[in-house]
């Protein structure tokens, strides 16, 4: 809840993932409820018959076909030409999008640290399978990071703006890139969440899972946005991760007559701190969670809230395999 | 509730409250802290706010709180005080009235047009109303403070009674209150202050000052109307308090009976006269029908005219006597009659006065008098022959004078036959009584010469111990010196000129029966010797031997000494007792199963001792009041289904108590104590101490709902 005093910003890769949780992750991949197909041959079932060492079916020869892919021993054998068909292994579009509003730089843990880290596990996880692995940070301002694109079969893009996106990263070489992007983001200013999550639907290719990092504590509302980006072949997630301080005020040590300022817009909010207003306040978060709940339930979006003091590896090791984002 | 200091307590309060106020709606200096969104905290105070309709004041609860105790603070500074029925001391005696006047009828002065079934409250009942409301005011022990006010009840008339001892209990004190009833006495203070005084504290003589009172004092509540003739007698403690609550109203209107007699004729005792005396407090002449009832037939009636009260500076003026001195007193009109009738036969009389204009007090509205019947004497001379005793009994007209010998009235007397003589002169004899120790059996008891059982005059002779007449022989001449004129014996005896020539000396024991009527120059010359059996005149010298007999008086002391002792009043008067006194009255010896029955015909038994006397008492009801027995009475007795009877009857028959008007104060003997009434009844307490302690506890319930409304 509050301003997090003096947070140690991640300067190194290991400062995101220590490499004991690499060596863990790393017997883990990201699953999807659907099979997707996608640009590359990757390690992906496609219900899409492609090119592949996996035989899948016969059908007749129409002009036109690739001559490469006729079965000759059956044209021997029957003298009529029959295409052979494979199973096409397709690689899986793996998005990750951060909030980067100024509210996520509170908490004790600080939940942007915490995102950060998260996000980084779940990179990493999709860079060692082969998954084309996007990361995209929302925010009113965010300064784009300089990252080396052009590595990989597409080049990678950074935009700016609303939404800074780097994308069509493949292959455990370019944890690199990820993690120099996700160290150099910074929390400030406000979300501007619908308008954010338009353009990044706008503008993401293929088909996937995109999983949101955000606390979802959006003035202006979150409907619109995940209404966006739900669908269009990407399975969404939605992980709303709290501080232990925003779910319970009073272990933060919250207490008296307060002006309370919002650290996005500045807003105040002035308040005596007693227990009936505690209360409340818990009463309010679960009915606020719980709404976000039902909203992605009836749009089958996944989602989950976190505290940010939940170790990552017990979150991507047992909470988001049990939730079917990993296996 | 009145204010000691209202001024400087509104002062203070026109500064404090709007600062208060000032200060409270100063903006509050809050803390700022930044939060990752102020999102949730609003919704929650929009729905706390939402889900309390009240929230409003709520916030302010903690002003309403402080202004409350400023309020409090505020009217301590202005010393409220109330009226209240407790007072200073932590002890209070509360002294209640119940004498015949306390039962007029203005206790509580009806509204005019007043329902006519509203039952006007005597006086007693409005007196045991406050004093019920005192008992409520006491002090009961608190929390900190475990020293309630005590208090105890004492009443009075005639005699005085402690209902209650000091005690904090108020149920006690309350049903020692609720237990007081009226009585038909005369009201007297002075028992009851000595009571009160014995309870107000202890005292300590100090030398050249007397009794000191030690430790605080108490407080007398005196309940009554005021009519208390000894008030003057009484003296108030120096660390007393007393106040007077006046029940009744000054010029209540009463007519009543404060005289009643009846005498017979001495020449022709058939002929009968009563004597009605009337007194009225009215203030205008009031026309009384006086009804005369003998057995319960009316005789006679008569219309009497009593004259107005009047105010006793115009009775001064008017030579009457205006009474002691009591503030706004009227002198009460006067009036009175004689009803002459013929009747030889005894009877009872009732004699019942009415009146058209209302009248406060109706118990002295009817008067009861005992007629005995017209009888004789019958007298019995022991004598061998006594020619100056016989020849003085020659004038009277007695039913039988008989000269018997010693030895036959001892004869008599071994049987049990004396009772047919109404007294016995014994001439220069004395029998032989027996006397022994109680208990003792009759053969052990001694037989030595004595004072016969009974009524006897002795001339001539000592009775020897144990009486408490020591016989120091003879002696020379003698003559008297003094005498009792006041005795009905020695009234007319004119013994001042009588000389004694052969004198026989004797002495007389202190604490014992015997009185001296009358002491010549060498000792006592004629004794009264009255104890439980005997009643008896006793002349120690022989008359004979002096110039008395010479002397009409002789006639009449042996006349008045007979009549005297016979205890009859000679057929006029009849057996009569006023309220408040103890009836007593002496029935034959050897009477049986001796009752008493009151007018409200309850029944006690009664014990005769030696001398037949019984007695029964304090009557404290007008009305009459019947001995009963078996065995033979006296010749004024009534006999009917065998037993005997002799009614007595119980009169208020006191001007005192009929002249009903409330006084406005009290004359003690060191104090004049105004009297309280209904509206000034109460006493002023102050409340600041307790506004103060009201201030704190609201401070501290302050405290407690600001701990609550912050704790988290």
């Amino acid at each position: 809840m509050l301003r997090s005093p003096n947070i140690k910003r991640p300067e190194r890769l290991d400062d995101l993932l220590e490499p004991a949780l690499m060596a863990r992750l790393g017997q883990l991949d990201v699953s999807s409820r659907k099979i997707f197909a996608g640009k590359l041959r990757g390690e992906r079932r496609s219900k899409k018959r492609g090119q592949s060492v996996e035989f899948a079916d016969h059908r007749p020869y129409v002009v036109g076909d690739d001559l490469r892919h006729i079965d000759w021993n059956i044209y021997g054998r029957l003298d009529r030409l029959f295409l052979k068909l494979f199973l096409e292994e397709e690689d899986l579009s793996l998005h990750v999008v951060v909030d980067c509003s100024t509210s996520m730089d509170a908490g004790e843990p600080n939940k942007f640290l915490f995102c950060q880290r998260l996000a980084a596990s779940l990179a990493y996880i999709g860079l060692v399978n082969l998954n084309r692995v996007a990361l995209s940070a929302i925010g009113e301002r965010i300064d784009t990071p300089s990252v080396e694109g052009g590595a990989g079969a597409e080049p990678t893009s950074v935009s700016s703006g609303l939404v800074s996106t780097l994308r069509d990263l493949r292959g455990r070489r370019r944890l690199d890139d990820i993690s120099r992007y996700l160290i150099g983001l910074q929390p400030i200013g406000g979300t501007r969440f619908t308008d954010a999550c338009k353009k990044i639907a706008l503008t993401r290719r293929g088909k996937g899972v995109m999983i949101v990092l955000s606390d979802f504590m959006v003035k202006e509302g979150y409907e619109t946005g995940l209404r966006l980006l739900v669908g269009h072949g990407y399975d969404l997630f939605a992980i709303q991760v709290l501080s232990p301080q925003e779910m319970e005020p009073e272990k933060g040590g919250i207490g008296g007559d307060l002006r309370l300022r919002d650290m996005e817009d500045g807003d105040t909010a002035e308040v005596t701190i007693t227990a009936p207003l505690l209360k409340r306040y818990k009463q309010t978060l679960n009915a606020y969670c719980n709404r976000l709940h039902e909203f992605c339930v009836q749009r089958d979006i996944v989602h989950m809230t976190v505290k940010s003091d939940t170790p990552i590896d017990t979150l991507v090791l047992d909470y988001l395999r049990r939730r079917g984002l990993l296996k | 509730m009145t204010f000691a200091t209202p001024i400087l307590a509104g002062i203070a309060a026109a500064v404090a409250v709007p600062a208060l106020i000032i200060l409270y709606f100063l903006k509050l200096r809050r803390r700022d802290l930044e939060v990752s969104t102020t999102l949730l905290w609003k919704k929650a105070i929009q729905d706390l706010q939402a889900n309390a309709p009240f929230q409003k004041l709520r916030n302010n609860i903690l002003l309403f709180l402080q202004l409350l105790v400023l309020a409090a603070a505020l009217l301590a500074l202005a010393q409220p005080e109330y009226r209240d029925t407790g007072l200073t001391n932590a002890r209070h005696i509360i002294v209640i009235d119940n004498s015949a006047s306390m039962n007029a009828t203005d206790g509580r002065v009806l509204p005019p047009g007043a329902p006519p079934e509203s039952t006007p409250t005597t006086r007693l009942d409005a007196a045991k109303q406050r004093a019920l409301q005192l008992v409520d005011a006491l002090k009961e022990p608190g929390v900190f403070d475990n020293r309630g006010e005590e208090a105890m009840v004492i009443v009075f008339n005639t005699t005085a009674q402690v209902l209650q001892t000091f005690t904090s209990s108020k149920s006690d004190l309350r049903n020692a209150i609720n237990g007081i009833q009226p009585t038909d006495a005369p009201g007297y203070l002075e028992r009851a202050w000595a009571l009160a005084d014995a309870y107000t504290g202890k005292k300590v003589f100090q030398e050249d000052v007397g009794f000191v009172p030690v430790g605080p004092g108490a407080t007398v509540h005196l309940l009554s109307d005021g009519r208390l003739p000894d008030a003057g007698k009484v003296q108030r403690g120096e660390t007393d308090a007393v106040f007077f609550h006046r029940v009744g109203t000054p010029d209540a209107a009463n007519v009543g009976i404060t005289g009643i007699r009846a005498e017979r004729a001495f020449d022709n005792p058939a002929r009968l006269s009563i004597f009605v005396g009337l007194q009225s407090t009215a203030r205008q002449p009031r026309s009384v029908d006086v009804e005369l009832i003998i057995d319960g037939a009316t005789t006679n009636v008569r219309d009497v005219v009593v004259g107005a009260a009047k105010p006793k500076d115009a009775a001064a003026l008017e030579g009457e006597d205006p009474g002691e001195d009591s503030g706004d007193r009227w002198v009460p009109g006067l009036g009175g009659f004689v009803f002459p009738i013929d009747r030889a036969e005894g009877g009872i009389a009732t004699v019942r006065i009415s009146t058209r204009e209302p009248d406060a007090l109706p118990s002295d509205n009817i008067g009861y008098l005992v007629i005995p019947p017209a009888k004789r004497l019958a007298v019995a001379l022991v004598s061998e022959g006594n020619l100056l005793v016989q020849s003085a009994f020659r004038g009277m007209k007695l039913s039988a004078l008989d000269v018997i010998k010693p030895a036959q009235f001892q004869q008599m007397l071994d049987d049990g036959r004396t009772s047919q003589y109404d007294v016995f002169v014994l001439d220069r004899f004395l029998p032989q009584v027996r006397v022994g120790s109680v208990g003792a059996g009759e053969a052990s008891a001694a037989r030595v010469p004595g004072l016969p059982p009974g009524r006897s005059v002795v001339l001539g002779a000592v009775p020897p111990p144990p009486l408490g007449v020591v016989d120091e022989g003879p002696a020379e001449g003698a003559v008297f010196a003094d005498f009792r004129r006041d005795h009905p014996a020695l009234a007319l005896s004119a013994l001042d000129k009588v000389t004694i020539s052969k004198f026989r000396r004797v002495s007389v024991r202190p604490d014992t029966p015997v009185r001296v009527l009358a002491s010549t120059d060498k000792g006592p010359g004629v004794l009264e010797v009255s104890d439980a059996s005997v009643l008896s005149i006793v002349i120690p010298w022989d008359p004979a031997d002096s110039d008395w007999w010479l002397d009409p008086g002789w006639v009449l002391f042996m006349a008045g000494a007979v009549l005297y002792l016979s205890d009859s009043g000679a057929g006029t008067g009849g057996d009569m007792v006023r309220p408040g006194d103890t009836l007593r009255t002496r029935v034959p010896i050897g009477s049986r199963d001796v009752r008493l029955t009151t007018p409200d015909n309850a029944r006690h038994n009664l014990e005769p001792a030696g001398d037949g006397s019984v007695a029964f008492g304090p009557v404290l009801r007008n009305g009459i009041y019947t001995v009963s027995w078996d065995g033979p009475g006296t010749a004024a007795d009534f006999v009917v289904d065998g037993r005997a009877r002799r009614p007595v009857a119980a009169n208020l028959a006191d001007p005192n108590e009929s002249d009903i008007g409330a006084a406005s104060r009290l004359d003690l003997a060191n104090d004049r104590v105004s009297a309280r009434g209904d509206e000034d009844a109460a006493l002023r307490r102050k409340v600041w101490p307790y506004l103060l302690l009201a201030a704190l506890a609201v401070i501290m319930l302050e405290w407690w709902v600001y701990n609550r409304k912050v704790a988290i």
